[in-house]
């Protein structure tokens, strides 16, 4: 019955793959490059693919910030309870934890989808951890703050270099284009094979980049990564790559049976940019994925990188192609989803301190 | 499915190619018919078939436009490609029908063109064939200097300079055919023949501003 709890894990992964897969194929799909029954089992595949070779890191790295911020249990606290054969309550509570924080995170992108902002599900998920950490940890110990600190600055500034890392990448990927590729395309035959290749590749990247970087934040709550040096599993899962590919076979599952709508809206919303930038700007957000995933070592919102990505192509034809107006709406929304997430899930963490505390 | 298949877009750029030839031929027919029809001395009976070879030409054109389409099924090309080249080619026949049409209105009704108009009619054919000469040369790069025409549209431009000389000569027309003082129905169906031989022109401009639009869609 406690595995039950990982449905909230689950559902988190569906609704993100129902979004994020627009971002790797919306474009190509309402462009009528590739077709939706083709994209989605391309970005089911490689979603999972990129969970199971890459996704072990950033469980890691999730799992020491809900560690850090008492949504996971300390090994000290594996420890105490095993002393006291308590293993299978903190087990539960571990469980039922990462299922509140799941649930909040859940119903902010709800909230903040419904005033129709922009939103990241993965910022809500980290907002949420916060927040539960600042009614549970201690943050005036040194060594809670020296864990945590480190780990809310690089959240912060992912806010900043994400979108700014994935302009910069599509605005020189752009220019490249430009300058090297057009001149090669002698025939619309050549153009056409270009732009099917061009939309296949930089989906199946932005696929494996959109399991790499999100499957940990699905599933990353319900690792046990003590497991090894305890021997007890004090949390649903004791193994990361298999914690991963849960999450990516999640996302898969959002991609497979509910992600049309919004791969649609999304395609539209790009349309403005031409083919050829259409399909830079998803190859110039799957690069940041990827590099800002292995260099600030946490995960980063997929949706601030298209955002920065389309910003940086539509910046090669001069500023005044940038709204920039828009972009404050977007600013709000990144600054305030996991804020929202983790105000509420420091309130249910208040609500709940009897039983958890 | 063919996704890098050559031979495929190879086929449908020789049914374009073959379909243009044949709207190509028309427009010559039909300027054969347009010269006959200006001069007095040419019988019905030859200007009927003048005007039967413009027809058959129109046919011709026809048949090839179905070819081209139907190539375009199991082809490399996008969706968005396709329907771009059928409207092209669909354009292109358009020419076909509009010589057709004045050929077929010419014959029924008996018309002939005023001796005095000769020169100003035998120009606009000639400035319209030209036209037409660019057009091909322009759709061709299509297929095979793709990244000339991207870089340069010059080309379109020389289409539409042309298109402007035939307009002037057209407003110049009417001008004096207005400015007669001959039966005002007579008037208006000479005038109605000037701007049927000027539609053509016009459609091969349309065919130019519709390929801007495509490399415009293109460009980086």
């Amino acid at each position: 019955m406690i595995y039950l709890l990982l449905l909230a894990g689950v559902f988190m992964g569906w609704s993100l793959g129902t979004n994020d897969a627009a971002n790797a194929f919306g474009t190509a799909v309402a462009t009528g490059v590739v077709k939706y029954r083709h994209a989605i089992w391309i970005i089911a595949v490689l979603v999972v693919i990129g969970a199971f070779l890459a996704g072990e890191n950033n469980i890691g790295k999730v799992a020491e910030l809900s560690t850090s911020n008492e949504v996971t249990a300390s090994e000290e606290a594996v420890k105490n309870a095993i002393a006291n054969g308590t293993v299978e309550e903190l087990r539960l509570k571990s469980a039922l934890k990462a299922a509140i924080i799941f649930i909040c995170a859940g119903v902010t992108v709800f909230i903040m989808s419904c005033l129709e902002f922009p939103v990241s599900a993965n910022q809500s998920i980290t907002g949420a951890i916060i927040g539960w950490g600042l009614f549970y940890a201690d943050y005036s110990d040194p060594a809670i703050l020296a864990v945590n600190l480190p780990q809310i600055e690089k959240f912060a500034m992912t806010w900043v270099i994400n979108p700014v890392g994935a302009a910069i990448i599509s605005f020189v990927l752009v220019k490249l284009v430009h300058k090297f590729l057009e001149k090669r395309l002698t025939s619309l035959a050549h153009y056409d094979t270009m732009i099917r290749i061009g939309y296949l590749g930089a989906g199946a990247f932005a696929s494996y980049s959109i399991g790499m970087n999100s499957s940990a934040n699905v599933t990353a709550l319900y690792y046990d990564p003590f497991f090894e040096t305890t021997g007890v599993a004090a949390n649903l899962l004791t193994s990361a790559q298999v914690t991963a590919v849960i999450g990516g076979i999640a996302i898969a599952l959002g991609v497979l049976t509910y992600s049309k709508k919004v791969m649609m809206t999304v395609g539209s919303s790009i349309a403005p940019l031409n083919q050829i930038e259409g399909f830079v700007v998803i190859i110039g957000m799957a690069l940041t994925i990827v590099i800002m995933g292995n260099w600030m070592g946490i995960p980063v919102s997929t949706s601030q990188a298209v955002v920065g990505a389309v910003i940086g192509a539509g910046l090669t034809k001069g500023a005044k192609n940038v709204r920039f107006g828009v972009l404050k709406r977007i600013a709000v929304a990144w600054v305030s989803s996991p804020t929202v997430a983790g105000v509420m899930a420091y309130l249910v963490a208040w609500i709940t301190s009897g039983y958890f505390g | 499915m063919g996704i890098f298949s050559k031979s495929n877009t190879a086929k449908v750029h020789t049914l374009i190619l073959e379909q243009i030839k044949d709207v190509e031929g028309c427009l010559v027919s039909f300027s054969n018919f347009t010269k006959a029809a200006v001069d007095h001395g040419t019988s019905i009976e030859t200007l009927r078939a003048l005007a039967e070879s413009v027809y058959q030409m129109e046919g011709a054109a026809d048949r090839s436009l179905r070819a081209m389409i139907e190539s375009l099924n199991n082809v490399a090309y996008l969706p968005a490609t396709r329907s771009e080249l059928i409207d092209v080619a669909s354009k292109c026949d358009k020419i076909a029908n509009k010589c057709e049409h004045v050929a077929e209105m010419m014959v029924l009704q008996k018309f002939r063109f005023p001796k005095e108009y000769t020169e100003e009619i035998l120009k606009i054919m000639a400035i319209t064939q030209k036209e037409f000469s660019v057009l091909v040369t322009a759709i061709g790069k299509l297929f095979s200097r793709f990244d000339e025409l991207l870089k340069d549209h010059a080309i379109l431009d020389e289409i539409r300079d042309l298109e402007s000389e035939v307009d002037e000569i057209e407003m110049d027309l009417y001008e004096r055919i207005y400015a007669q003082k001959n039966d005002l129905a007579e008037r208006m169906q000479l005038a109605n023949f000037v701007e049927l031989v000027c539609d053509v022109s016009d459609i091969i401009e349309d065919i130019a501003d519709r390929i801007q639009i495509m490399l415009i869609t293109r460009k980086a």
